[in-house]
């Protein structure tokens, strides 16, 4: 027979998960912007993990889409943006005079909201990067487009036309095509701000399935308003509320039994 | 009233109904023990049939939270709370089904003569159930971490007095003829309410699973 003690301490959280074994692709330390006076992004930091899929979820307003075009520098183009802090990719640091940030690009891919094909051919399309990037070889061009419009689930249905114009294909298609592009120069990191808000349920799945297969290759974050998306195909999720990031975990943890209240609250449709 | 306003009215009349639920099956546990200890063998059918709505209403409540999961795709303490309603319901379920195998078993008692110096012991027994049983659902109701983790001791009471009780008639069917059909009887209506005890610790596992996700184990 057991004793009648009873514990009043309820057992502890569950440790995350050790990451000590995967290699951090970027590793965001006291980030810091500003858009003029206002304060955008506050102290962030956030590690980010090969081969995995890291959700940014948050109401709108919140900095994520910030964030994100922060990792690929393309923030600086809007005019009074001021950081402070370090971004490291690849334990170099992106805002170092040194660092090129063409070469950042080059690694780093982005795929957007809504799907931007250029007004060229699918097949120019996918060439685009790598013509830039000097490779003249029809052959060799020929094998990255197959294997890029493959990588992105879309050969089958574009093989048979791919001299045509790329406006032709549907929303969905365009998309999995722009993801294509992005490929065909071969980067680390795919960065992706809302891919799938445009696009119907069938392209949406998709998309997160072509995600789920990419994470094999690549390291992907992802921006997404779609809770149940980030709670579908990330491994980590970082929420973020007016700048800061309130809690990053496993998602099974954030999706299940988060830290902090306002991560509960939002999840769970209480604002936002 | 907002989708988030109809969602938290859906799952207060859910946490209501269960405990309806809980109600029902309490009511029934103390009718089956007052018919065996005012000897009213009548009642027992009464019982039986009743259970029929215990049953009714735990589907009710399943196909209740399974539309809400379906249609409001909850996350974190939303859906513990929804999983918590279906667990319970389906502990309070079982609970009441072992009330009417007590009734059942006490219906065959009514044929032999009872053996009346264990009765105290048996209905002892019950009035700890019975405790519990009242303790878990207020538990529940206030969602309060600290009461369900007390009805691990009171589990242990019960669990005691059941083996004593089982010793004391292995003793008597060492001495006595005649009587294995009614210690038969009465260790299954002890098993029972053992049984009893032991969902309702089930339940106050559950309370603590709704409050900060993690499984405690009481027993």
């Amino acid at each position: 027979m057991s004793s009648l003690s009873i514990s009043t301490e309820l057992p502890l959280k569950k440790e995350t998960t050790e990451q000590v074994n995967k290699t951090v692709v970027y590793d965001t330390k006291n980030l810091n912007l500003w858009y003029g006076n206002n304060h955008a992004l506050k102290n962030i930091n956030l590690p980010m993990y090969k081969n995995e899929v890291t959700a940014i979820i948050g109401p709108s307003g919140c900095g994520k889409s910030t964030y994100i075009k922060t990792l690929n520098r393309m923030v600086e183009l809007v005019q009074n943006v001021r950081i402070s802090g370090e971004i490291l990719y690849r334990e170099k640091n992106i805002f170092d005079k040194e660092f090129r940030v063409e070469e950042l690009r080059t690694r780093v891919g982005m795929v957007f909201q809504k799907p931007n094909p250029f007004p060229k051919t699918i097949f120019d399309n996918i060439a685009y990067g790598p013509r830039i990037h000097g490779i003249k070889d029809k052959k060799i061009l020929k094998e990255i487009v197959e294997k890029s419009l493959r990588g992105a689930a879309i050969w089958e249905e574009v093989k048979d036309r791919l001299h045509e114009n790329a406006y032709g294909l549907s929303g969905g298609q365009q998309q999995r095509l722009c993801i294509a592009r992005c490929l065909a120069v071969e980067p680390d990191v795919i960065l992706m701000d809302e891919p799938t808000s445009a696009l119907d349920p069938k392209s949406t799945l998709k998309v997160e399935e072509l995600i789920q297969e990419l994470k094999e290759n690549y390291s992907i974050i992802i921006v997404t308003h779609n809770m149940q998306q980030a709670a579908r195909i990330s491994d980590k999720t970082a929420f973020f509320l007016n700048g800061e990031v309130i809690e990053y975990d496993d998602t099974d943890i954030i999706f299940s039994t988060p830290s902090d209240k306002r991560t509960e609250d939002y999840i769970t449709g209480r604002f936002g | 009233m907002n989708v988030r306003g109809h969602f938290v009215n859906d799952l207060a009349e859910l946490k209501g109904e269960v405990l309806e639920l809980g109600g029902m099956v309490e009511q029934a546990f103390t009718e089956t023990i007052e018919a065996i200890r005012k000897k009213e063998y009548s009642k027992f059918d009464d019982i039986i049939i009743q259970d029929s709505k215990v049953n009714s209403l735990e589907l009710e409540i399943n196909e209740k939270a399974t539309l809400m999961i379906a249609k409001q795709q909850p996350v974190a303490s939303d859906l513990r709370k929804l999983i918590v309603s279906l667990k319970v319901s389906s502990d309070l379920e079982r609970m009441g089904d072992l009330s009417v195998d007590m009734a059942k078993a006490a219906q065959r008692l009514t044929e032999k003569e009872n053996l009346i110096q264990f009765e105290e012991e048996l209905l002892l027994m019950a009035s700890k159930a019975h405790v519990m049983i009242k303790a878990v659902l207020i538990a529940f109701r206030d969602t309060n971490t600290l009461e369900a983790q007390k009805i691990a001791g009171m589990d242990d009471e019960v669990d005691h007095a059941y083996a004593k009780f089982v010793q004391s008639l292995f003793e008597v069917v060492a001495v006595e003829t005649g009587v294995t059909e009614q210690v038969m009887q009465m260790a299954f209506i002890a098993r029972y309410i053992e049984r009893i005890a032991d969902y309702c610790t089930n339940i106050a596992e559950w309370i603590i699973y709704e409050v900060n996700g993690q499984r405690f184990d009481l027993n």
